[in-house]
C-alpha cells in the first residue's frame, strides 16, 4: 500500500514537471518569456533537470537580450547532450551577441583525434556500452566453447578478441572522459565587465578586461579569486562572483 | 685790385692775431656715471676739417651733438671770432678716462687739442629740478589688477582671470609691455582676445578711477590643492603732469616709465567629492546633456549604421573622455570621429562634443548595443549626475552567406540553390527530465559487478562443461549412478522402513511389482512366478537375474512373517538393487 502511495507520488511529481515545462513552451509561444523562465526555473528547482528544459531556458534568455544567463543553460544543455545541433545553433547566436570575441585555438594532432572520439557519448554512456560488451563477450565464449564445428570456433575466437579489444577502448574512453570533465571547470562570466587581474588581489594591474557571456575555464582558485584561461589561452585571475561555474 | 686789397689786409690781420687757439673744454673733470658733461672744441680762427676724438674708445657716449657755433664781434674796432664744436657726452664706464685729441685744420695747417683726464665716479644722485618733477607719482595712481572670479573653486570648474590697469584720470598711458606672461601651472587655460583696449571707468579704492582690461583668461583647474597663478607683469610708459604749465595754464607732461606686476594669486582648489563618486565618472563638470543615437536600426547585410554619442552643454567639454560604447562582437565597430563645436567665453566653455562611430554588422540576428552611462559633477547641486541612455536594438535582417554567392563561371545557369541559411532553433516541446543530482554508472559498484559477472561467468562454464564430460566418460559410476537413480525411484519406500522388517518388506514386494508393472506392461494379477520368468526370459533377460528375482519376490513374502535380523534386511535392499538394475539394463 505504501510503495503504490510513493509510486503514484512519483508519478504525481513527474507529470507535474512535464506540466511546467508545457507551461513553459506555451508561455514561449505567447512571446512572455519572463513567465517561461519562472516556469521552467521551477522544474530546476524541483530537482530534474534535461538538456531540453536548459535549451529552451537559454532561448528565453536569448530573446530577452541576457547574454550571460543563454550561454550559460546552452552549455548546461551541451554538457548532457553534447551533439545536438540546434543547440550549438543556438548557441553560436548567443555568442554574437556577447561582446568578447575570443579566438578559439583548436586543438590538433593526436590529443584532439583522441579527445573528439571519446567526446562522442558521455562517460556513463561509455560504461554501459563497455558492460554490454562484456555481456556480449560471454555469449560470444559460450558460442566458441559448445559449438561444434571448427569454423564457428574460429568465428567465436576472433569475436571475443575484438569484443576484448572493444571494451577496453569503452572502458579505457570513459575512464578519460571522465577525468576530462573532472578537470575541466567551465563558468560563464555573468558581471557585465569585469577586469582580469595579473595577480590575484584588487591593487594588481588588470591584465584585460572581459564581459558578460565570456566561457572560461577555471584553473585554480585562491580565496575569493579563481585563475582562469580563455579559449586563446591567455590566463588571469578574476573574483568568484564575476562568474558562473557550469559544473 | 680792390679783391687784393682785402686779401692784402686780411692777411695782415691774421698775420696780426697769429696766435690761433684750438682748445677742448669741459663742463667737468669728475662726474658721477649717470651724469653728462659737456664738451666744447674751440677755436679763435676759422677752420676746417674738424675730426672729433673717438668718444667710443675712450668710455663715452654722445648723448648730443655735434653742434657748431658761430660767433663774431666786434668791440671797438677789435673782432673777435669763435668757432666752436660742442658734444654732450655720457660715460658709459666707471674710472680715470681720457677724452683723445681733436683736430682742424687752419690756414693750411693742422692743430690738436690736448689730452683731457676725466675722472667717473658712481653715479651720483642727480637734483632734480623743482619745476622739471612730477607733481603727482606715478606709483600712487596706476595699479594692475588680477580680478579672479572664485578663490574656491572645484577641480575642473572654471574660473577667470581679468587683468586690469587702473590708472587716475591725471596720468596717460602711452605705451606698455609685457615683461613676463602669467603660466598657469596646473590649470587648463584659454585666453580670450580682447581686439580693442577701451578705457573704462571705475571705482577703485574708493576712488574714481579709469581702467583698461588687458586680459582675459578662462582657467580649469587640472589638480586639487593650492595653485598659485603666477603674475603678470608690465612695463609702462605713462605721462604724468609737472608742476610746471604752459602759457595756457595746462600741466606740462613728462615721461615717465614704471613696472606693475599684478602680483601672484594664490587659488585654493577643492577636490571633487568622494563621496557617491560613481566608478565611471570620467571628470565632466559642468552641466550636460547626454544623448546616443543610431542613424538607423533595422539594416541589411553590408550596410552600416552610425552611432552617436554627443554630450552638449556648459562644462570642461575639451577635457574629458566621451563614454565608448559596447557592441556584441557581430557587430563591428571602427574608431570615432570625433567633433568639438566648443566656444569659450568668460563663462566657460559651451558647446557639443561628439564621437561618430561607424558600425558595420557581420551577421544576421537581432543585437542590443547596451545602455551608455555618462557620468558629471553638477555644481549647481554639488552632486554627481548620471545620464543613461536607452539600449539600442539594432535588427540585421540577413546574414552575411546571402552575399557570399560568387558566381564562377558566367555561362553557368544560375540554379535556385537553397542555402540552408542556419536559423535560431525554436524550443523543444517534449523532454525527459532526470534528477540533477545523478549518481556516476561509471566507477560504481554496480559497473564493477557487471563488468566482472561475464568474465567470471567464464570458469562456470568450464567447469560445468567438465563435469558433463567427465560424467559421460565414467561407466562404473554411470552403472551406480543408474542403479541409484532405480532404487530411488522404486526402492524409496522401501528405503524408508529399513529398519522396520513387516513395513520394509511389503514396500520392497510393491517396488518389486511396480518395476515389472512398469517395464513389462503386465498388471498385478497376472503376476505369476511362471509367468513373470516367461516374459522376462522372453525379453532376454539374463536367467540368473530372473532367478535372483524370483527368489527375492519368494523371499519377501517368507521373510514377511520369519524373524529377520537388520543385516539381512540390509542385505535384501542391495540385492533388489542390483537385480533391478541389472534387469533394468537388459531390458531396455
Amino acid at each position: 500500500m505504501k510503495n503504490i502511495l510513493y509510486l503514484f507520488l512519483f508519478i504525481f511529481q513527474i507529470s507535474i514537471a512535464q506540466t511546467a515545462f508545457e507551461k513553459g513552451n506555451a508561455f514561449y509561444q505567447k512571446e512572455k518569456y519572463q513567465e517561461a523562465i519562472t516556469s521552467y526555473e521551477s522544474i530546476l528547482k524541483s530537482g530534474k533537470q534535461s538538456s531540453d528544459l536548459y535549451f529552451n531556458l537559454g532561448n528565453c534568455y536569448y530573446k530577452l537580450h541576457q547574454v550571460a544567463p543563454a550561454i550559460y543553460n546552452y552549455e548546461k544543455a551541451l554538457l548532457i547532450n553534447p551533439n545536438d545541433k540546434d543547440l550549438k545553433t543556438n548557441l553560436g547566436f548567443a555568442q554574437k551577441m556577447a561582446i568578447d570575441d575570443i579566438k578559439v585555438i583548436p586543438k590538433v594532432g593526436f590529443h584532439k583525434i583522441i579527445k573528439d572520439f571519446t567526446s562522442s557519448f558521455h562517460y556513463d554512456t561509455w560504461a554501459w556500452i563497455a558492460v554490454s560488451f562484456a555481456f556480449l563477450f560471454l555469449l560470444f565464449f559460450i558460442g566458441y566453447y559448445f559449438s561444434q564445428t571448427t569454423l564457428l570456433k574460429r568465428i567465436f575466437f576472433l569475436g571475443m578478441f575484438i569484443l576484448l579489444l572493444a571494451i577496453s577502448v569503452s572502458v579505457s574512453s570513459g575512464i578519460y572522459e571522465k577525468m576530462q570533465y573532472e578537470n575541466e571547470k567551465p563558468a560563464i562570466v555573468f558581471s557585465e565587465i569585469v577586469s582580469v587581474k595579473s595577480e590575484p588581489k584588487n591593487s594588481s594591474p588588470d591584465a584585460f578586461v572581459l564581459h558578460e557571456g565570456t566561457k572560461v575555464y577555471i584553473l585554480e582558485s585562491i580565496a575569493n579569486w579563481k585563475k582562469i584561461e580563455l579559449t586563446d589561452e591567455t590566463t588571469g585571475w578574476i573574483e568568484t562572483s564575476a562568474i558562473k561555474e557550469l559544473k | 685790385m680792390k679783391r687784393v686789397l682785402i686779401l692784402t689786409v686780411l692777411l695782415i690781420s691774421t698775420s696780426l692775431f697769429a696766435q690761433v687757439q684750438f682748445e677742448a673744454k669741459v663742463s667737468k673733470n669728475t662726474l658721477g656715471l649717470n651724469e653728462k658733461v659737456r664738451i666744447e672744441f674751440s677755436m679763435n680762427a676759422d677752420g676746417d676739417n674738424f675730426i672729433p676724438p673717438n668718444f667710443e674708445a675712450s668710455g663715452f657716449r654722445v648723448v648730443a651733438g655735434p653742434s657748431q657755433s658761430v660767433s663774431q664781434s666786434w668791440i671797438n674796432g677789435r673782432s673777435t671770432f669763435n668757432k666752436a664744436y660742442s658734444y654732450v657726452l655720457m660715460p658709459s664706464q666707471k674710472g680715470a678716462l681720457t677724452i683723445r685729441q681733436a683736430s682742424i685744420e687752419i690756414n693750411g695747417q693742422i692743430y690738436k687739442t690736448s689730452p683731457i683726464k676725466m675722472n667717473v665716479t658712481n653715479a651720483v644722485e642727480i637734483p632734480k629740478d623743482p619745476n622739471e618733477a612730477p607733481a603727482i607719482s606715478a606709483d600712487d595712481n596706476i595699479y594692475l589688477v588680477a580680478d579672479v572670479s572664485k578663490a574656491n573653486p572645484y577641480v575642473n570648474e572654471p574660473i577667470t582671470v581679468v587683468y586690469k590697469i587702473y590708472f587716475s584720470y591725471n596720468i596717460g598711458i602711452t605705451n606698455w609691455r609685457e615683461l613676463s606672461k602669467p603660466k598657469y601651472n596646473d590649470f587648463w587655460s584659454q585666453n580670450i582676445d580682447i581686439k580693442q583696449l577701451v578705457a573704462e571707468e571705475g571705482m577703485f579704492k574708493g576712488e574714481r578711477y579709469r581702467y583698461v582690461v588687458l586680459r582675459k583668461t578662462v582657467l580649469y583647474p587640472q589638480k586639487s590643492g593650492k595653485l598659485e597663478i603666477e603674475p603678470l607683469s608690465l612695463d609702462i610708459d605713462v605721462q604724468v603732469p609737472t608742476n610746471r604749465r604752459n602759457i595756457w595754464g595746462q600741466a606740462l607732461m613728462t615721461q615717465d616709465s614704471k613696472r606693475v606686476s599684478a602680483g601672484s594669486k594664490v587659488i585654493n582648489v577643492k577636490g571633487l567629492p568622494e563621496s557617491g563618486k560613481p566608478e565611471d565618472f570620467s571628470g565632466a563638470v559642468g552641466r550636460f546633456d547626454f544623448t546616443v543615437s543610431p542613424s538607423k536600426t533595422m539594416l541589411k547585410n553590408g550596410e552600416s549604421l552610425d552611432l552617436n554619442v554627443s554630450v552638449s552643454g556648459t562644462g570642461n567639454l575639451k577635457l574629458f573622455n566621451l563614454p565608448k560604447p559596447v557592441v556584441p562582437s557581430a557587430l563591428e565597430m571602427y574608431d570615432p570621429i570625433h567633433t568639438e563645436n566648443v566656444t569659450t567665453p568668460l563663462s566657460g566653455m559651451n558647446g557639443k562634443i561628439a564621437d561618430k562611430y561607424t558600425i558595420i554588422p557581420q551577421f544576421k540576428g537581432n543585437y542590443q548595443i547596451k545602455p551608455l552611462r555618462f557620468t558629471y559633477f553638477d555644481l549647481a547641486t554639488g552632486r554627481y549626475k548620471t545620464i543613461t541612455s536607452k539600449e539600442i536594438l539594432i535588427n540585421v535582417l540577413d546574414g552575411p552567406s546571402i552575399a557570399s554567392s560568387g558566381k564562377s563561371n558566367p555561362n553557368e545557369v544560375t540554379k535556385a540553390s537553397i542555402e540552408a541559411i542556419k536559423t535560431f532553433a525554436y524550443n523543444k516541446q517534449k523532454t525527459m527530465l532526470s534528477p540533477i543530482t545523478k549518481d556516476d554508472f561509471l566507477g560504481s559498484n554496480l559497473f564493477y559487478t557487471l563488468m566482472t559477472l561475464p568474465f567470471l561467468a567464464i570458469p562456470f562454464f568450464m567447469i560445468a562443461k567438465k563435469r558433463k564430460e567427465a560424467i559421460d566418460g565414467d561407466v562404473v559410476g554411470n552403472k551406480i549412478k543408474l542403479s541409484n537413480k532405480l532404487a530411488k525411484k522404486y526402492l524409496s519406500e522401501a528405503k524408508q522402513h529399513l529398519g522396520n522388517k513387516e513395513p520394509f518388506y511389503i514396500a520392497l514386494e510393491k517396488a518389486m511389482h511396480n518395476f515389472l508393472k512398469a517395464k513389462l506392461n503386465i498388471e498385478t494379477s497376472e503376476m505369476s512366478k511362471e509367468k513373470i520368468t516367461e516374459i522376462l526370459l522372453s525379453r532376454k533377460a539374463d536367467s540368473e537375474s530372473v532367478t535372483n528375482f524370483i527368489a527375492l519376490t519368494e523371499n519377501c513374502e517368507f521373510a514377511r512373517y520369519a524373524p529377520a535380523s537388520e543385516t539381512a534386511i540390509q542385505q535384501d535392499y542391495d540385492k533388489a538393487v542390483v537385480i533391478i538394475s541389472s534387469l533394468e539394463k537388459q531390458l531396455s
